[in-house]
């Protein structure tokens, strides 16, 4: 009677195995497929982006000529210096300010307590779910009033961006309320004021929320077009990237450049690009390891 | 190197959940003062409103004659231990142990010395440059005391120092503990739950249940005379047996009379109860087990009982038995005053005497718990 039940037990176990390398081949060939759809614009704005023989649109892929002439027309022919200069900007200290303003809002929400504390957190997470766009004419009304709009555009921006991202706080809560209380008390009673506390302790240990925060602040100004778009729309010297790319392929005809604006796409992945593969180590070390007893 | 002086000291959480309650003590100079009680009991609120990592709701602590009440941690002159270390994990050993003298902006020199010389204390001179996460549990509670050890402050806080270590290396590290207190001359309060570590390291006991301070002694005093059942039954491994029973008063003599044996109540206890003029009465009488004899059966002062659990501890054997009312007592005899025969005819089931010293027992008044003598 035993021997019977051991050899259903195998069976089952042989069948089982073969099922489960079956099932994880189909989800494995399904994955490859939508991967290579998923990549298959960007790597098409790479090959347009080098296309020497024409600037329109063709039916195959790969150019027969290489070279560079897009992207030189592209800084000849357009401001596209002067907009990726503003994008680049805007993107920096809206990630600078972005950072302060989420991590020290986080940090208060994670370790002090006061009274209506829960309250606010739940009235900006509440507010945090109305589309940005909403408030944009009224936006546009008092910016164009303090001469925060067109030339000046990208100061206005950074303080659009800026202004209510202390309401993202919950990621880096979340985090923030991770790191044991006790080691913020064993600085505090060491001598720490609370300031010190939060960048000689909490700071250090943070690098992974520090680095993630950084990343979308510099994110959300770089690939920003509606915002952007309202506040900059009359003149080019405040316009990023996107909105200048825009105003200036609606003023021309797409078939002469084409090619052109594919390679001001791939120029503006290249710092995201490059940001990312830099920082990512960071979020790989667990960094809380021997604090206390875990 | 500071008196502590608590006076009324009271906390709530929220709207009316009491932590702690009428909290009054004197803490000496460089007193070894232990908080000792269940989960709960709220010893570690008490130390952390020393601290000052909580708000007192109501009442004063004094360091020094200055009521810290509203100073922030760090203006307290305090360090402190914690059960879980929190050491900060992006420094190294020597830097987790210099950083207060950093924040004080204390020069290099002075902090090297300072450093080496608690490490070498601690035995962790090899460690220094190591980060936190590359040491072992016990290495890691040294670091942590290395860390409040540098900054000399008046008061030594710690916070169950020892219950994140296994068995071995507490004893070891309790026994450090005690060196380590004669070298570091320093008002001292410590809070555990074990009442081992109480009774071993303090020079007075704070022991504390549902926020109430349930008694403040000497670890002897604690021992020989608790004012409750609470204590009685808290302080001491294994915990007294307590019983009801019945005190008798016959020709000038005091009796007990548990599970139908007689037992005459001698000495200084029996001279005490007379001066308290307590009178025959029903009393929760308390017997520690290692008070505990082996009798016979003819004894008067025999009780019968049925063994249910024998452990043997090496030197001692503890036997859990069942009188014949279905009470369950433990009883520590020591190995060495037993027969061989006698000691392997103790098994489960076995009928076995056994009476107790007339001098070592404990009265409490059944309604009020308290001690009767005091």
């Amino acid at each position: 009677m035993k021997k019977t039940n051991d050899t259903t037990i195998h069976k089952t176990g042989l069948g089982a195995r073969a099922s489960r390398r079956l099932s994880n081949t189909v989800i494995y060939i399904i994955l490859i497929l939508i991967t290579c759809i998923w990549l298959f614009p960007f790597f098409g704005i790479v090959l347009e982006s080098f296309r020497v023989e024409t600037t329109q649109q063709v039916p195959y892929l790969f150019p027969k000529e290489f070279g560079l002439d897009n992207y030189i027309r592209l800084f000849k022919e357009t401001d596209f210096l002067k907009w990726f200069g503003n994008t680049a900007v805007m993107g920096i200290a809206t990630a600078v300010l972005q950072t302060v303003f989420i991590l020290s809002m986080s940090y208060v929400l994670s370790r002090l307590r006061f009274k209506g504390r829960k309250g606010l957190m739940n009235f900006m997470l509440i507010l945090g779910m109305f589309p940005g766009f909403l408030t944009l004419i009224l936006i546009y009304k008092v910016f164009s009033e303090l001469g925060l709009t067109n030339e000046m555009a990208p100061v206005g921006l950074i303080i659009v961006y800026c202004a209510s991202s202390g309401m993202g706080y919950y990621v880096s809560k979340g985090f923030f309320d991770t790191i044991p209380k006790s080691l913020d008390e064993a600085a505090r009673v060491d001598g720490a004021t609370r300031w010190q506390v939060f960048y000689k302790v909490i700071m250090p240990l943070s690098k992974p929320i520090i680095i993630y925060t950084v990343l979308m602040g510099f994110m959300a100004p770089w690939g920003d077009f509606m915002m952007a778009n309202y506040i900059a729309h009359q003149t080019s010297d405040g316009m990023n990237v996107a909105v200048g790319m825009f105003e200036w392929l609606s003023r021309t005809n797409l078939n002469t450049h084409y090619t052109m604006f594919c390679a001001a796409g791939v120029i503006v992945a290249i710092p995201v690009v490059t940001v990312f593969l830099f920082l990512q180590k960071y979020y790989v070390e667990g960094v809380t390891g021997g604090a206390v007893k875990g | 190197m500071a008196t502590v002086k608590l006076t009324n000291v009271k906390k709530i959480y929220g709207k009316d959940t009491v932590a702690v309650q009428d909290f009054n003590l004197d803490i000496a100079d460089k007193e070894f003062i232990v908080f000792v009680g269940p989960s709960g009991c709220g010893k570690s609120t008490t130390l952390r409103m020393i601290a000052g990592l909580e708000d007192i709701s109501e009442g004063t602590v004094e360091i020094d004659g200055v009521v810290v009440n509203d100073l922030q941690p760090r203006d307290r002159d305090i360090a402190m231990v914690f059960q879980n270390y929190a050491l900060y994990p992006h420094l190294t050993v020597f830097e987790n142990m210099a950083f207060s003298l950093r924040l004080k902006k204390v020069p290099q020199e002075i902090v090297y010395e300072k450093v080496t010389q608690a490490a070498e204390i601690l035995g962790i001179t090899e460690y220094l440059t190591r980060k936190p996460r590359a040491l072992s549990g016990g290495q890691r509670q040294r670091v942590a005391i290395g860390r409040a050890m540098v900054r000399d402050s008046k008061v030594f806080l710690m916070d169950e120092p020892l219950s994140n270590l296994d068995a071995k290396l507490r004893n070891q590290m309790r026994a450090e503990i005690i060196l380590l207190r004669q070298k570091i001359d320093t008002t001292f309060i410590y809070v555990t739950h074990d009442q081992t570590e109480a009774m071993t390291l303090g020079d007075r006991i704070v022991i504390m249940k549902d926020g109430f301070i349930q008694q403040v002694g000497t670890p002897t005093e604690v021992f020989d005379m608790p004012l409750n059942l609470f204590v009685a039954e808290f302080i001491g491994a294994p915990k007294m047996n307590t019983f009801k029973t019945d005190l008798v008063c016959e020709g000038g003599k005091y009796y007990v009379t548990p599970y139908g044996a007689k037992i005459e109540v001698s000495g200084k206890k029996a001279a005490m109860l007379a001066d308290k003029k307590v009178g025959a009465r029903e009393i929760v009488l308390g017997v520690r087990p290692e008070h505990f004899k082996m009798s016979t059966a003819g004894d008067p002062a025999a009780i019968p009982c049925t063994i249910k659990v024998n452990e043997m501890m090496g030197s001692e054997l503890h036997l859990h038995v069942e009188t014949a009312t279905g009470d369950r007592l433990i009883v520590r005899i020591p190995t060495v005053s037993l027969d061989d025969e006698v000691r392997h005819s103790m098994v489960y089931g076995a009928t076995i005497y056994v009476t107790f010293e007339g001098k070592v027992m404990h009265f409490f008044d059944p309604e009020t718990e308290q001690n009767l003598l005091v």
